[in-house]
């Protein structure tokens, strides 16, 4: 067998080999085909897969009427089914619940069945938090058999015992004078007081809404069950935001709860044009969403494909904004965040006064604001709010730290290790002194207080609130004075070091810090590959990649790559606020104008 | 998706303007001494005149062809045949002349910092650039553009102005060098310093209108003739004419001239950075013209697969001449004498015969209307 083997040509020999290799461990053909595929795919050309690329055009209006249908059905809900929820809408994307495909989807008339079907959909009595309440109201003489549902917690109590039990057992029998003879119709407009009460016969809707804080009441000898809104879990008052502080400036945050988020915003903008659109994402979960947006400013085209993308994901549980804008930002490999994620309303109301859409989760005190350009990402809410020369400043000094978060210790190594002559003479006769007794190259040294850093900054995070402080003294021991007693490192290399992490603390948007972390990485391995020219080669892929990108149709790098209209006055330096007359020209506004050329009219002589 | 793709006059501009000036960081300076003497910077003024008066005529001629590059034109005339024989020209052009700049950039890089490594590991750097740019494609490449010459320009302007402290008139008398004839007649090829305006030619479809095709063509023939002046001009006044034929890098060795204080002196290093970002942009660009030329000559759907093949091409071949010298040869001598016939030439004749085409299709149809 091995003189055969070793008679054949190496190209059979490796055939021969990979046939015996698949046969023995992956088990036969099939496998075979697969790794040929993967061979294939990875070495050679894969014709493009034709997917739809989104590009932001000029603002296609839609006709009046349609435009009135979408903003009537965002709305309100046809007055046909007199519907006043909040709760959020089926969507059409929404297929129906996998599980319940065998199981009655309307309500029978029957109550006993009702019951049943409804325990076993809660695993009733397994289930511990669920309260099942069965009781008898009087209506026009007729004792009917009832029961009410909810989950303990998720409800108000004293709402539930005041304006659903009280009602329908004690006062369902007084004597209303009213000629009613339908008892759905007769209960809904007489027993029960309930602002927002959905009458409804699909099982789909009842579980839905109980399911989010709704108490559902089941009547027997009628196929509809009343849902009552009656939502009162506990969560967190608005506070101050934790991650985007001001000093000058609104000092409120979003909370988890969608309503108060949206409240938030509308408090702010005053504009019945702003529109609310509700969408439940999650097959299993149905986390109510709310796309918001400004009727009349906001492209058609951007609301379009903001919904079109939220409503097309399919996905069983969803708790954060944080993975609904992984399932909606354009590029997964970008390091750069596609879409801004806030937690100041004020920040949000203003980008979407600017013709930007936003998307509030429930459950999350972050919202989405899309489309996002990188220069938007340097910005800080406060920018707006104080002088323009102060904010200039501020701006100056962000992007100054953005370089040096990207680039320092990358710049560093190419200096010590190619390009000596740029350093004075006593600069460099003192970085030589100080490394003099390290025995590590420059690369490793940095390498090491970068990762020990980065070390640091993670546990810092993560470690419980009371013993926080050793890892302040920890660190301070090893980055600082322990590292540079040991010759380990340079204590030039601290100052580097030190500059660069507090550079990427002054990155307002958390996502981008991140982005610039991972990439300040490979700067340090091309500056210490080919110094100067490979973090020339690391700029110009980076910014080749930036310039390809785009955010929601919009080019990432706008409005200088490409170079747009208008927009200038608040991009790398901020105009005065007088002067900020035009919208954004990337993102195509339906009105152009922020402001007339004189905003100031004090100033018009009469 | 791609025919649909269309830029602004700036990213178009600026991508004309880093094709024709890249060799301000080259050679040109030196060359233009060595050709006129102390009135390289009139030979320069001379050739950018005469650059656009053949812009002019190609403009004028490009009228009745909106929207359509060199090759739409080729096959208009001829077919498939017209069409191939035209882009052949243009992809032996453009293959021979990234070839060398990169050659070049990587010799000259190698020489002033990267003393030790060998140019084979320094090429693959501006490789690799190239190779991502052409993958990004052109939106990207010009967007980029867009953003990056306007910092380059600004960082060229601190090194003109950094070392004006030896400017002296003196040393571009006589004013006009070795003689009017050989700057007026012998410098006449020369025009072909001005050769990547061919890449106009072929953006055409991106950029629209006709109006925008001249307003492009002049603004970046403009600011190009006038970088080119300046920077000729602003080594002349610095370096004596002999010194100014002898050495190499006209742009690195007046940055290194850059002394302010104790602690501005030996800037050159980040001359590095700015070269390296124009060597890359003008590689990357001219070999995204490269593939894409050779795409549409051949009638192709996808010019994805040819990067790679392209870029070993372009990276063996660039490995052909033995040393800098010849590299620099084989661009001054042979490519800025001739290169005017690809760029001004053969548009022209190509517009003129479209053009009579056109014309005798009109009266056909009119005849037998």
């Amino acid at each position: 067998m091995s003189n055969v083997f070793f008679k054949t040509p190496l190209s059979e020999c490796i055939f021969r080999f990979k046939v015996y290799y698949l046969y023995r461990y992956r088990g036969g053909v099939n496998t075979l085909s697969n790794f040929k595929n993967f061979i294939k795919n990875a070495l050679f050309f894969n014709e493009p897969q034709k997917t739809e690329h989104f590009i932001l055009t000029e603002s296609q209006d839609a006709s009046p009427s349609e435009e009135q249908n979408a903003g009537d059905t965002a709305n309100t809900k046809p007055d046909a089914k007199k519907r006043s929820r909040r709760l959020p809408r089926k969507t059409q994307a929404q297929p129906p619940l996998t599980q319940n495909e065998n199981a009655p989807l309307t309500i029978s008339k029957r109550l006993s069945e009702n019951l049943d079907y409804m325990k076993t959909k809660y695993s009733l009595p397994v289930n511990g938090d669920i309260v099942l309440r069965e009781f008898d109201i009087i209506v026009k003489h007729k004792v009917i058999s009832a029961f009410i549902m909810f989950h303990d917690g998720m409800v108000e109590r004293k709402i539930i015992n005041q304006t659903i039990l009280q009602p329908l057992m004690l006062l369902s029998n007084l004597d209303i004078k009213s000629t009613e003879e339908d008892i759905v119709s007769y209960i809904s407009k007489h027993i029960l007081p309930q602002n927002q009460l959905i009458i409804t016969q699909e099982y789909t809707e009842v579980i839905n809404m109980v399911n989010f804080g709704g108490c559902v009441i089941f009547l027997d000898g009628i196929n509809t069950a009343f849902v009552a809104d009656v939502k009162g879990w506990e969560h967190r008052n608005v506070q101050r935001p934790n991650t985007e502080l001001v000093i000058r400036g609104p000092q409120e945050g979003f909370t988890e709860i969608l309503r108060v988020n949206t409240a938030l915003i509308r408090k702010i903008l005053r504009d019945e044009n702003l529109i609310a659109e509700n969408i439940s994402i999650g097959r299993r979960s149905h986390t109510p969403c709310a796309m918001l947006y400004i009727k009349d400013i906001t492209n058609n085209a951007l609301v379009q494909e903001v919904r079109k993308r939220l409503e097309s994901i399919r996905i069983d549980y969803i708790t954060d904004s944080g993975e609904l804008e992984q399932l909606i930002e354009d590029n997964v490999f970008l390091p750069a965040p596609q879409i801004l994620a806030t937690e100041r309303p004020d920040r949000v109301a203003a980008m979407l006064a600017e013709g930007k859409v936003a998307v509030i989760m429930s459950g999350s005190p972050f919202a989405l604001v899309m489309p996002v350009t990188f220069f938007a990402l340097i910005h800080s809410p406060e920018d707006s709010y104080v002088r323009f020369t102060y904010a200039n400043l501020l701006r100056f000094i962000r992007i100054l730290a953005i370089l040096f978060s990207l680039l320092l210790p990358g710049l560093y190594v190419a200096i010590t290790n190619f390009h000596h002559e740029l350093i004075p003479t006593d600069l460099l006769l003192a970085i030589a002194a100080s490394r003099e007794k390290v025995p590590f190259p420059s690369i490793v040294e940095i390498l090491i207080m970068e990762i020990s850093f980065e070390l640091i900054r993670e546990a810092g995070i993560r470690i419980p609130g009371p013993i926080g402080p050793t890892l302040g003294i920890i660190g301070a021991l090893i980055l600082g004075q322990a590292a540079v007693a040991a010759n380990i490192v340079s204590p030039i290399l601290i100052v580097i070091v030190a500059v660069t992490g507090i550079g990427s603390f002054a990155i307002p948007n958390f996502s981008m810090g991140f982005a610039f972390r991972i990439l300040r990485f490979v700067y340090i391995g091309l500056g210490g590959m080919v110094g100067f020219l490979g973090i020339a080669v690391g700029l110009f892929i980076h910014g080749l990649v930036l310039t390809g990108a785009k955010s929601f149709g919009v080019p990432f790098l706008a409005p200088f790559g490409p170079k747009t209209s208008g927009g200038l006055t608040d991009e790398i330096t901020r105009a005065p606020i007088w002067k900020q007359e035009k919208r954004p020209d990337f993102l195509n506004p339906k009105d152009k104008k922020e402001q007339p050329t004189i905003s100031k009219g004090w100033m018009n002589k009469k | 998706m791609e025919n649909k793709m269309v830029f602004g006059k700036w990213e178009a501009i600026t991508l004309l303007m880093n094709m024709i000036s890249t060799k301000i960081v080259l050679n040109f300076q030196r060359k233009v001494a060595e050709d006129a003497g102390t009135a390289g910077w009139i030979l320069t003024i001379y050739i950018s005149v005469l650059a656009l008066l053949g812009f002019m005529v190609i403009e004028k001629l490009y009228a009745e062809f909106e929207g359509k590059d060199l090759l739409d034109i080729g096959e208009y005339i001829g077919g498939t045949v017209g069409r191939v024989m035209i882009g052949s020209v243009i992809f032996i052009f453009l293959v021979y002349i990234v070839t060398v700049v990169l050659r070049e950039f990587s010799e000259n890089l190698k020489i002033v910092t990267l003393t030790v490594s060998p140019i084979s590991f320094v090429s693959l750097f501006f490789l690799a650039g190239m190779i991502v740019g052409a993958y990004l494609g052109l939106e990207a490449l010009v967007r980029l553009h867009a953003i990056a010459i306007p910092v380059l320009t600004v960082t060229f302007l601190f090194i003109s102005f950094a070392i004006s402290q030896y400017f002296n008139i003196s040393r571009i008398m006589p004013i006009f060098g070795t003689g009017l004839r050989n700057i007026f007649v012998g410098g006449f090829t020369k025009v072909s310093i001005f050769a990547e305006l061919l890449i106009l030619f072929l953006i055409v479809p991106y950029i629209r209108t006709h109006k925008n095709f001249k307003t492009v063509g002049y603004t970046s023939l403009f600011i190009a003739g006038f970088s080119l002046t300046m920077s000729s001009l602003i080594f002349l006044l610095v370096f004596p004419y002999p010194a100014a034929i002898e050495g190499f890098l006209p742009m690195y060795q007046l940055s290194r001239l850059i002394n302010y204080g104790r602690f501005f002196q030996r800037v050159e290093s980040v001359f590095v950075f700015t070269w390296g970002i124009v060597a890359l942009l003008y590689l990357s660009a001219g070999f995204y013209f490269i593939v894409f030329t050779f795409k549409k000559t051949f009638n192709l759907t996808y010019y994805q697969p040819l990067i790679i093949p392209f870029a070993i091409l372009i990276y063996t071949m660039s490995f052909l001449p033995p040393n800098l010298d010849s590299t620099v040869i084989l661009e001054t001598k042979y490519f800025r004498n001739t290169a005017w016939l690809v760029t001004f030439v053969m548009p022209i004749v190509i517009l003129l015969i479209a053009k009579t085409i056109k014309k005798r299709k009109k009266e056909v149809k009119h005849s037998n209307g």
